[in-house]
């Protein structure tokens, strides 16, 4: 059964990038464990494409790839115009927002 | 095709005010003119299609049926409302409207969708504009909402794709609607996780308490017209598509899903109008207000019965009426002194006296959130009730009347603090009126009334359009 070995790959890479999300405080850091969690949806979708001889999986696959390509463009973009005003980037201290 | 028409014309108007900024740059604000009339439009358009008999189109990923075309307009008077708050505001970059249009051609699409894959497109194409539009003014305070939307957005994004790649293992398809059929005999293993991160990912994008913490910093630091598309906009499309997901998709385990969420929409209502009490920034006040309607909200998909589909499809405009009212109030008010700073409470000084008819908009968008009678939330607050009792869940009962009360403390106090006869605060006495903005809330004021006073009509409206289940037989 590769199939659930695989399955359980892209589960144990989801859990390590929610985790990475959750724990680290560098938003660079966090935005790319967010993303690893995109790729471990990705793989789990292919998985099953191919364990269902189905395209649908496959076609998913390649849309997440490019979605996730449009938001890093974004999200590097906001991070890098963040930076010029802060020269540090710490999610504690970009606070000024409480309450 | 012609049964995408709405969609695009939206995508059409997008490209073509792009296209107008780079060829004729020397006129401005022609990109707005172009997405204004593109988004009325696909309205009329769409209103056209109002009798057309429901199909699946697009290998059964798209939906047209009243249902669609319902969340169709109310994304629309979303976005033309964001579009007229931002009017002649220069300082928010000629881009402005096109992203707008981008992010109201994803509502629309997750209106239609019946299949996985659309909802995951169409909750990117709502968002990434989003975090673009959270950071359009360049100040300390967008860049930090845009940084914080960002990342919790891509976090749920996330989460709610490897749901669906768990459902998909689960069903060998993505097409939702063929989900009663095949979830009786799926692998519990995978469709159980899966179904829960799917909530999980939406419970993200709607602001249902526990994941609700990104809603007050994103709405207080996003400028006022990108609030309103998010509170507006964004809420009708999460909503919408939770409800078609659940209880569509899912209405055979409908016993497992429905109390939890109850829960949940319970939690949220209080917490949400809670929160709501100690705030003094008006945005971040309605921030956590939209919280408390997000729980109103998934009353109606809870109960699982047709009267809560009716009822949170009805909710919905009674809430986007009232929130554009106020947002409208806030823009005209930071057109006055300050510009851009926060408005906060003791800005509303003296608002009564000196500008009476401001301050009525803000008194009924006010009320209307509140729910009291003769505005169109408190319709909607009965309707709510009456389907969590024809549910036989007097709990959701009780916990819509908790937060209700809870919430009119909290949305008393603006209006308290504009009764304030000590002195008129700077920002009221410069505030000044725009053409664009006295449509918005004359809309919104006359809207929330009329709901209110004659809901007949859109009562009509609503009972067509949640009436979504003849998807069954196809």
């Amino acid at each position: 059964m590769t199939l659930n070995y695989v399955v359980a790959l892209a589960a144990l890479l989801f859990m390590i990038g929610a985790a990475g999300v959750l724990i680290r405080k560098n938003p660079l850091i966090m935005f790319m464990a967010a993303e690893m969690m995109w790729n471990a949806a990705a793989l789990a979708f292919i998985a099953f494409a191919r364990n269902y001889h189905d395209v649908t999986g496959q076609v998913m696959a390649f849309l997440i790839i490019a979605t996730a390509a449009a938001e890093v463009g974004i999200g590097l973009a906001i991070m890098v115009a963040v930076y010029h005003r802060r020269h540090r980037l710490d999610i504690d201290e970009i606070s000024e927002l409480k309450g | 095709m012609q049964y995408l028409l709405p969609e695009i014309l939206v995508a059409g108007s997008a490209l073509l005010g792009l296209l107008a900024m780079v060829v004729v740059p020397k006129v401005r604000g022609l990109a707005s003119w172009v997405v204004l009339v593109g988004f009325l439009a696909a309205g009329v358009d769409a209103a056209t299609m109002w009798n057309v008999t429901p199909s699946l189109i697009v290998y059964n990923s798209m939906a047209i049926d009243k249902y669609g075309i319902t969340v169709t307009e109310l994304v629309l008077l979303a976005g033309i409302s964001t579009i007229l708050l931002a009017w002649n505001a220069e300082h928010f970059g000629e881009e402005f409207p096109v992203l707008v249009a981008l992010s109201v051609l994803g509502m629309m699409g997750l209106g239609g969708a019946t299949s996985l894959m659309p909802v995951f497109l169409g909750i990117e194409l709502l968002s990434l504009p989003l975090y673009i539009l959270a950071a359009s003014r360049h100040t300390p305070e967008g860049g930090e909402a845009a940084l914080k939307y960002l990342l919790l957005g891509a976090f749920s994004s996330g989460i709610l794709l490897f749901g669906m790649a768990l459902l998909y293992g689960a069903t060998s398809t993505l097409i939702f609607v063929a989900y009663p059929g095949i979830a009786s005999h799926a692998q519990v293993w995978l469709l159980w996780p899966g179904l829960g991160l799917v909530v999980v990912g939406i419970a993200f994008k709607l602001a249902i308490v526990p994941f609700h913490m990104w809603v007050p910093d994103v709405y207080e630091g996003s400028p006022t017209p990108v609030t309103n598309l998010m509170a507006f906009g964004t809420k009708v499309g999460a909503a919408i598509i939770l409800l078609r997901i659940l209880a569509f998709g899912f209405y055979g385990q409908a016993g497992a899903w429905g109390l939890l969420l109850g829960y949940l929409a319970v939690l949220t209502m209080i917490v949400g109008n809670l929160l709501a009490l100690p705030q003094t920034n008006l945005k971040r006040l309605l921030g956590y207000s939209g919280i408390g309607h997000a729980g109103f909200l998934l009353v109606g998909i809870a109960t699982h019965n047709i009267q809560g589909a009716q009822a949170m499809m009805f909710y919905l405009l009674p809430y986007g009426l009232a929130a554009i009212g106020v947002f409208a109030v806030i823009r005209l008010l930071e057109q006055g002194q300050d510009g851009d700073r926060g408005v906060i409470l003791s800005d509303l000084q003296g608002m009564a006296y000196q500008r009476p008819w401001l301050a009525t908009v803000l008194i009924v968008g006010m009320l209307s959130f509140a729910g009291i009678p003769l505005t169109g939330g408190f319709v909607g607050k009965f309707f709510l009730m009456q389907a969590a009792l024809f549910a036989n869940r007097p709990g959701f009962a009780v916990g819509i009347v908790v937060g209700t009360l809870v919430g009119l403390a909290a949305y008393l106090r603006p209006l308290q603090a504009m009764f304030q006869r000590d002195g008129v605060s700077e920002r009221v006495r410069t505030m000044r009126w725009s053409a664009a903005g006295v449509m918005v809330v004359a809309v919104a004021v006359v809207g929330t009334i009329g709901i209110g006073v004659y809901p007949a009509p859109l009562v009509h409206i609503v009972s067509q359009s949640a009436n979504f289940y003849w998807l069954k037989g196809g």
